[in-house]
């Protein structure tokens, strides 16, 4: 799979066509290797969604801290086997609590006068924070106020063209599926690929 | 975007983020963020926004692995579906 710096902009549907490619690819490629119908529905699920995430890293490439955190547990998953992926998130969920924790005993132990509102405000600035790393692959790591904004930022507009993909993959394979109930000699193109070329 | 500079960030390029950061997420968060305490807001709504992607990629990836699997049989829909992944 072929990785790109892509901006936003212009080389949004540059991104898009590179997500497709890897979507594609990564999705043939788990049929290959091992029949949908070997699986469960949910097996199935995961499966889809995780090549949606690692096509969408992949075309990413570098420039932000996501793709390698989203390809990095996509190798941990397939690698190791289930219960140390979870043993690695709930290790992650007792640090989380501790730091909670430890901002909460800090509070009243500050002393009987009430807390200012600009103490207030800090910690929920610090709280909503944690929650934000939370949600961004990658975004525990050790990361300042300002790169974690560029990481969100990133991160939300290939979020959406990864939306983008995903429907207008959906909606062809549904027009195909149901042109071909009235007309199943007359299937042809590729609806698409064409409407990514817009 | 650059990235990796150490030392103190300025105010101003906190700022800077921050208002483009609040550009990026959906028109109504925005004007309820208006004037009060834009950094606290601003996170929040950047993680409801994220978090309410995450579904509709979720609901995307249902619908899709859905459409594949009717690829398990031979019916000529199989095909068209096999034939878009090739």
């Amino acid at each position: 799979m072929q990785g790109r710096n892509c901006t936003t902009g212009k080389s949004s549907t540059a991104f898009k066509q590179e997500l497709l490619k890897n979507l594609l690819r990564g999705l043939r490629a788990r049929t290959d290797a091992c029949a949908f119908s070997a699986m469960s529905v949910h097996e199935r699920k995961r499966a889809v969604k995780s090549s949606a995430d690692v096509a969408m890293a992949a075309a990413r490439g570098v420039g932000a801290r996501w793709p390698k955190a989203i390809l990095a547990a996509a190798a941990a998953s397939t690698s190791s086997n289930r219960s140390s992926c979870q043993v690695r998130s709930s290790r992650f969920r007792r640090v989380a609590r501790r730091c909670f924790f430890r901002e909460k005993r800090r509070g009243p132990a500050a002393g009987v006068a009430a807390a200012s509102s600009v103490d207030v405000a800090r910690r929920l600035v610090r709280r909503r924070t944690m929650a934000l790393r939370k949600v961004i692959p990658g975004g525990d790591a050790a990361m300042d106020e300002a790169s974690l904004l560029r990481e969100a930022m990133d991160y939300v507009v290939h979020l959406r063209a990864q939306v983008d993909v995903l429907r207008r993959v959906s909606e062809a394979m549904q027009i195909r599926s149901s042109l071909l109930r009235y007309a199943p000699s007359s299937i042809h193109g590729q609806e698409a690929s064409s409407s990514m070329r817009q | 975007m650059s990235s990796g500079r150490r030392g103190r960030i300025s105010d101003e390029e906190i700022n800077e983020l921050i208002s483009k950061l609040q550009a990026l997420l959906p028109e109504s968060s925005r004007r309820r963020n208006a004037n009060r305490s834009p950094a606290s807001k601003l996170l929040k709504e950047t993680c409801s926004y994220i978090k309410s992607l995450h579904r509709e990629v979720d609901d995307l990836s249902d619908r899709l692995s859905e459409l594949m699997s009717t690829m398990d049989n031979d019916s000529p829909q199989a095909e068209i579906i096999r034939s878009i992944l090739r």
